[in-house]
């Protein structure tokens, strides 16, 4: 009984195994079940203008970063767009940055960056905020500042005491300078302190509030023209909260895309004067499982990076109609051992159903009856002239052919493209069934031709129905590791010593 | 239209009905090692095996392997008035051509059509093209005396070969049917092609319930005689046949098919590696309980003798 233990150990590790990882690439890697599962997509173009010098130029914009349950799916440089100038991609000490240079370029110039994000459903995995322990020290205060910002804090504290609140209230105070004459005093050191927002970082830092500045956009704002602004976030326990310096209230993070943090300089342009960036966004759909493969989180798991999905596309496509052929095989089993419908020839069903599908289901039940039912007649008179087998298959092949072209033919002419699709049927296993079945009638007459037949037709459309479902083939395209369970119960099937439904009604009989 | 009745799954199990599944996976590939195979579905290997262990087969005349021996293959059989041709690898009866005179030039054969040289010729041919074999694969003709029966089925089978089939279990004869052929199976005892199952007593010989096409029936369809007075002669001896191509093939789960001879009593016609479960139903009962009564058994019996004894006792329906 040793190979039962075995063969139930083995199919339990299988279907331990695809469960397994199918579960995970749901949940850690966001692959979404639904085949219609969508996020949403943003495309966000960066538009760099200058005008040249005359000579080498060298441009360079900070990345965007993943913020939040904002993921940066791809970055791309506009190739078209961007002709002459080399685009490379660089890690410095300022963060990941994309350059641009050129030997030569005069007058305006426009340089293109395009990314896509989405926002993914839970925070979870995306990858933590960058140099969180290089944090730039908030700018000091000296002499006269610092008793005008214990002023503004003393006002601050009573109103307020938790670091949130507390921050907007400190910042309704520096933008009321008219009523406030300590904040307007500590505006004037702006200068010094690298703007307003540095004003404020100052002011929150002896506050003991901690704070930085970011720069980006928000998404979600159609067209072009998508404002680049500088923000405060300020942090609560473990979180940060984005501020917004003008108007001292808290925003919703949730469509921001972060370009910039702290001292990180946006756009850098050697060469060139007069430079700005400008942002546009548009707001699309994408499928849920492609944003997931191509998340940087997606790359760097093994389980994507070493998978079909690395594969060229073509060869792609054709994984997708292969992956399903196990289910074809899957339904054979199950028609045949469990329900013990009899087919002629134990794949036939599925070479069937994979011509149906060029054909679609009821041409193709159509031209498949009708072809083997004028190969059966023809084969019938075969049977009278008394020829050798190989030779008889071989003029059956030949009437296959005349068949396909007389249906071809005569539909064409009726003005019906049906009978045009006669031509995907699979010539050799058209004549070896017509072969076999006219056999099958000589030897176990008609009735087990019929039985054989249709039992075929039926399996074949069962395996069709399964092949062209949606779900099914979503799920067999995401998820290859459920293959594994599909084997699971073909092993647990292939070791089943139980009744047939068939057998039911044989043995009735007996009752 | 009839109406579609089941059996449900229980009463099966307690009749102890072998399923197919069953079948294939308990008791082929658990007591039928592969490479055992050839041995039955090859009949020329069979015949060859049998000659020696000294186990009464149809003689055999003569083999055509390649077609230029079928031009040999009348001046070959001019001394033999009649004779059969059989393919070595058919299944099912399939490919068996039974010849029991001359009539001038033509063969007559055993449902009385005369066929000619030309006809012979081809269907020889056929044969060693693989038309029979499984899948196709090139076969070679055997030549065989034909087999005069006895007339116990006088009455009983139409035209044709009566055949007796075994079930062989561990060397232990399980269960028995006759098989008899009508105008709808063509002469042919395969009860797939529409034969008539009977079957048969192990512990008598006498005959149990009758099938045709898996439905009961009293009456042969063609003669109208009685299937319950079919008594099986010598019993015993075909039963010691049978039980004897155990040791000889190794084969664990075996049908042997056995037909009575005039002269020579009971004879072994062929071997089958995966008999069907039809025979389940001529006797009304299942094998599952006489499998498992042998599979209880502490010590199985050396001898045929005492194996058959043990069959009888044990598993006599009255």
């Amino acid at each position: 009984m040793s190979s039962k233990i075995q063969l139930y150990t083995l199919v339990c590790l299988l279907a331990v195994l695809g469960i397994g990882v199918t579960v995970y690439k749901v949940v850690c890697l966001g692959f979404a079940l639904s085949p219609s599962a969508r996020e949403m997509v943003w495309t966000v173009e960066a538009e760099i203008s200058f005008d040249a010098d005359g000579g080498p130029v060298e441009v360079s914009l900070n990345h965007p970063d993943n913020f939040k349950d904002l993921v940066i799916v791809d970055i791309v440089d506009i190739v078209d767009e961007n002709i002459g100038y080399t685009y490379r991609v660089v890690n410095g000490s300022g963060g990941t940055r994309a350059l641009w240079s050129t030997e030569n370029a005069k007058g305006p110039q426009k340089i293109y960056l395009r990314i896509k994000a989405y926002r993914r459903g839970s925070a979870e995995g995306v990858e933590p905020f960058k140099r969180e322990n290089d944090e730039p020290r908030p700018p000091r205060l000296s002499g006269a500042a610092e008793m005008f910002a214990d002023t503004l804090l003393a006002a601050a504290k009573e109103k307020q005491s938790d670091p949130v609140p507390m921050a907007m209230e400190l910042l309704r105070l520096l933008n009321d300078p008219e009523n406030n004459t300590g904040a307007s005093s500590l505006l004037n050191l702006k200068h010094v302190l690298d703007g307003p927002l540095g004003v404020a970082r100052a002011l929150l830092h002896r506050a003991g509030i901690e704070s930085r500045v970011v720069g980006g956009i928000f998404l979600g704002a159609k067209g072009a023209g998508t404002p680049y602004r500088r923000y405060l976030e300020v942090r609560d326990g473990p979180y940060w909260v984005l501020l917004d310096p003008r108007t001292a209230t808290a925003i919703n993070s949730e469509a921001f895309l972060l370009w910039q943090l702290n001292d990180e300089s946006l756009l850098e342009v050697i060469g060139g004067s007069n430079s700005k960036v400008s942002f546009s966004s548009v707001e699309n759909s994408m499928l849920a499982n492609v944003a997931a493969i191509d998340s940087e989180l997606g790359r760097k798991s093994p389980l994507v990076d070493f998978s079909i999905y690395t594969l060229p596309v073509q060869v792609q496509a054709a994984f997708k109609l292969l992956l399903l052929i196990p289910l074809g095989a899957f339904v054979v089993v199950v028609m045949r051992s469990l329900i013990g419908i009899r087919t002629s020839g134990t794949f036939l069903p599925i070479l069937i159903a994979l011509t149906f599908l060029q054909t679609t289901l009821l041409p193709g039940l159509a031209l498949f009856v009708l072809i083997v039912s004028l190969g059966l007649a023809l084969r019938s008179y075969l049977s009278r002239l008394n020829l050798l087998l190989v030779p008889r298959i071989s003029a059956v092949l030949v009437f296959v052919i005349i068949i396909y072209l007389a249906i071809s033919v005569i539909s064409h002419k009726m003005d019906s493209d049906v009978g045009l699709r006669v031509t995907f049927f699979p010539m050799i296993i058209v004549a070896w069934t017509i072969e076999r079945m006219s056999i099958l009638w000589e030897e176990e007459g008609v009735k087990e031709v019929l039985i054989q037949g249709s039992g075929s037709l039926l399996t074949a459309s069962l395996v069709y129905l399964l092949l062209i479902n949606r779900l099914v083939g979503h799920l067999t395209y995401s998820f290859p590791e459920l293959l594994l369970v599909v084997l699971a119960v073909i092993l647990l099937i292939g070791n089943y010593t139980g009744y047939r439904l068939s057998e039911l009604r044989r043995f009735e009989p007996l009752k | 239209m009839p109406r579609l009745r089941f059996i449900t799954p229980a009463r099966l199990k307690e009749l102890g009905i072998v399923g197919m599944n069953m079948r294939n996976v308990r008791l082929i590939s658990e007591n039928n090692p592969r490479r055992l195979f050839p041995l039955v579905d090859d009949k020329l290997k069979t015949k060859v095996m049998a000659e020696a262990a000294g186990i009464p087969v149809p003689r055999l005349l003569g083999v055509v392997r390649v077609q230029q021996q079928v031009r040999e293959l009348v001046p070959f059989l001019s001394g033999q008035p009649d004779f059969v041709i059989k393919p070595a690898n058919g299944s099912g009866g399939k490919g068996i051509l039974v010849i029991t005179g001359r009539e001038g030039e033509g063969f007559v054969k055993s449902d009385g059509m005369v066929i000619s040289r030309a006809d012979l010729h081809r269907h020889t041919s056929n044969i060693l093209s693989g038309l029979f074999s499984l899948g196709g694969r090139a076969d070679v003709a055997m030549l065989e005396e034909r087999i005069i029966f006895s007339d116990v089925f006088d009455g009983f089978s139409f035209q044709g070969v009566p055949d007796i089939r075994v079930i062989v279990y561990k060397g232990y004869p399980v269960m028995a049917m006759a098989r008899l052929s009508t105008v709808n199976s063509r002469g042919k005892a395969n009860l797939h092609q529409g034969a008539v199952g009977t079957g048969v007593d192990i512990g008598t010989g006498c005959a149990l319930l009758s099938i045709q096409h898996g439905t009961p029936l009293k009456t042969h369809p063609d003669t109208g005689k009685r299937l319950a007075d079919l008594v099986i002669p010598e019993w015993a001896d075909c039963l010691a046949l049978a039980s004897r191509c155990h040791e000889m093939t190794g084969l664990g789960y075996l049908g042997v098919d056995i037909v009575l001879d005039k002269h020579r009593g009971p004879v072994i016609l062929e071997l089958n590696a995966r008999p069907g479960l039809a025979i389940q139903m001529a006797n009304g009962t299942g094998l599952m309980v006489r499998l498992a009564a042998i599979d209880a058994l502490d010590q199985p019996h050396e001898s045929v003798a005492e194996r058959v004894a043990f069959s009888q006792a044990s598993f006599r329906s009255q």
